[in-house]
């Protein structure tokens, strides 16, 4: 009887410990700052505007193929298509999604323009560095393909915003992860492509209390269904506030 | 072969091992537990405390019990007889999970086409079900599609799919079974082996050419009476082994959710240890199942008396029928997450969700057990 009486002690400890939690804890945030992209994307702008069609691919790894949420429809191109439908209505939009789970920036570069040039992107979401990062790719090879892969991509006609690695405890432990969001955005503003801090915003969860239980899956290493959609609601925002200010009417970025 | 496997065949314990019956039943209820994302009632279960979950413990004792029913057999009847036998098994396993497949997608289904939550259907969609239900169907059949939840039995159709050809050699040399299956782990690991899955470009989430590891070393353990006799001498610094193991991944465990442990981790470590791969089974994993698994076996003797008390009947129930409890189980997490979902996550609502899939999932259980107690009609099947 004293066993089962421990039990339910136990269990109602940590329920009271789980759902100590503040609400506000559990929030999906970003401050404005950090969801400025850095570039005006002209040409997914004036696609939206006059040809009322935006056509995206979603290059990346595993967080763009969705690897490590329940369901693939979480995984931010997914996200991305949903709230970009909802905030412009008549508007076409197409979220092509190119993730490889493993892949780092040699084979994306690789295949850019097989994968882009079929789909007649307007914009091209490019989510990289973090396996560039574990796999310690020197940092001049990591900008100089970086820039090879832009260069494809914009020779196809398309505009750029780069994802960088996202803080999780397997990217946190590396020595030079910063480096590498350095070089990312070196690159950005010297090809005139757009930034997406993803890095930068999910320290913003970690150093505000959210634990990583919350955003990461149990390896450590990929994101948890609430990681990846709030990424995608994030991203959606910031392209928004990019390309279409004037019809973004009731979801300004949430600063906090 | 037969009597070879015979000579061998006194290390096997005799009768039936309720330990088996019950942890397996404790498994399939984390698994259930588990499975509903928003739940505070997964705190009872191993996942938080440590780097394995109930996966491991599914696995483990799949190929366990693989070993002692097959191997029985095996000696009675011959090869033939029991790899007929394991692929009567596989086939009832295959068509369990297609079942599954077409209940989950139904009730999937259902909830979008009742449109009362919006924001619940465009997130429930199955995605490659939707765009191109055709070939998503061939290739769910194939295995190959196995949309949210729905990959712990294509691993074990897998799994036991080859264990025909283990068999011979795990009653025989078990330590060389251990040993083959290390070897193919390593292999696989190393070399980023795995097999193809829909949509193009994905893998199996539980790569059977890793997770193979957990079933063999499960397998060989069930044979190896005289080499546990010989580790038995160790048995207290394993033990006390096992238990810093076991402290040291519970640190890390509970400091993905709080961050002020996360802060007391030192960079080091975290470089050593992350990232900790559920696909390939990381070692760390599989070595806190193990140190769980040595520390049960010495608290747990197979007759102990605690083991037969009535409270834990409804475990062992489900543990003796695992097949159907598992699927009702994920079949019911899929209904738990909607009903959390749908009470905008409130507390009360995880919990009676998952009291009250516990007890359908043992009410099943103990219909099984009481169709198999009825009178002996021979089916013409």
């Amino acid at each position: 009887m004293t066993r089962r009486a421990a039990w339910v002690g136990m269990a109602l400890a940590m329920t009271l410990c789980s759902s100590g939690a503040s609400a506000q804890m559990r929030e999906c945030r970003a401050s404005r700052e950090l969801l400025d992209l850095g570039n005006p994307l002209e040409i997914a702008r004036t696609a939206v505007a006059d040809e009322r069609e935006l056509r995206i691919v979603a290059m990346g790894s595993s967080s763009t193929q969705g690897f490590g949420t329940t369901n693939p429809q979480y995984a931010y191109p997914f996200q991305l298509k949903m709230k970009l439908e909802a905030a412009l209505p008549g508007v076409a939009i197409h979220v092509y999604n190119k993730g490889i789970g493993g892949q780092d920036v040699e084979e994306m570069t690789a295949r850019m323009r097989t994968d882009v040039k079929p789909e007649r992107a307007h914009l091209v979401i490019w989510q990289v560095g973090t396996n560039s990062a574990i796999r310690r790719v020197p940092l001049e090879q990591f900008g100089a393909r970086l820039r090879a892969g832009i260069d494809i991509g914009k020779s196809l006609g398309a505009n750029f915003v780069l994802m960088n690695l996202q803080y999780v405890p397997a990217v946190v432990a590396l020595p030079d992860e910063e480096e590498y969001a350095r070089v990312m955005a070196d690159v950005a503003k010297e090809k005139g492509a757009g930034l997406f801090r993803r890095f930068e915003i999910m320290r913003a969860w970690y150093k505000d209390g959210m634990p990583y239980s919350q955003f990461v899956t149990s390896d450590g290493l990929h994101l948890n269904d609430f990681g990846q959609k709030c990424i995608g609601k994030l991203l959606s925002t910031a392209i928004l506030d990019t390309i279409a200010p004037k019809q973004l009417t009731g979801a300004p970025a949430k600063p906090h | 072969m037969a009597g070879m496997a015979a000579a061998a065949l006194p290390v096997i314990a005799s009768g039936r091992d309720i330990r088996l019956d019950l942890f397996r039943g404790l498994a399939l209820w984390f698994i259930f537990v588990d499975h509903i994302p928003t739940n505070v009632v997964s705190w009872l279960t191993v996942r938080n405390y440590g780097f394995s979950d109930a996966t491991e413990i599914f696995v483990f004792i799949s190929g366990y019990t693989a070993v002692i029913a097959y191997a029985r057999m095996m000696a009675r009847e011959g090869w033939v007889r029991a790899a007929a036998r394991i692929y009567r098994r596989v086939w009832q396993l295959y068509v369990a999970h297609i079942l599954l497949f077409v209940a989950f997608s139904a009730q999937v289904a259902w909830v979008s086409i009742a449109r009362d939550t919006p924001a619940l259907i465009e997130e429930m969609e199955l995605l490659g079900l939707g765009q191109n239900p055709y070939q998503a169907i061939l290739e769910a059949a194939l295995l190959k599609f196995r949309p949210v939840n729905l990959d712990v039995l294509p691993l074990y159709i897998v799994l036991l799919g080859f264990f025909p050809f283990v068999l011979p050699a795990v009653v025989r040399w078990p330590l060389g079974v251990i040993a083959a299956s290390l070897a193919l782990y390593a292999a696989t690991c190393h070399y980023d082996w795995n097999l193809p899955a829909y949509p193009e470009n994905k893998v199996w989430y539980f790569n059977p050419m890793a997770w193979q590891v957990v079933f063999y070393v499960g397998a060989a353990c069930a044979m190896l009476g005289r080499q546990f006799a010989w580790l038995d001498r160790f048995r207290r610094p394993l033990a006390v082994l096992a238990i810093l193991y076991l402290l040291f991944s519970a640190f890390i465990a509970l400091s993905w959710h709080y961050n002020p442990l996360e802060q007391l981790i030192p960079n080091w470590i975290s470089r050593h240890i992350y990232p900790i791969d559920k696909t390939n089974i990381d070692i760390l994993r599989f070595l806190h199942f193990l140190a769980i698994a040595w520390l049960v076996r010495l608290a747990v003797p197979a007759h102990a008396a605690f083991l037969k008390w009535r409270i834990f009947e409804p475990l062992r129930r489900c543990g003796e029928h695992s097949l159907q409890v598992f699927c009702l189980g994920i079949f019911l997490a899929l209904t738990g997450q909607v009903v959390v979902a749908r009470n905008e996550d409130s507390i009360v609502a995880q919990i009676g969700v998952s009291i009250a899939g516990l007890l359908i999932m043992t009410a099943a259980a103990y219909g099984a057990a009481w169709y198999k107690r009825g009178p002996a009609v021979e089916d013409a099947a």
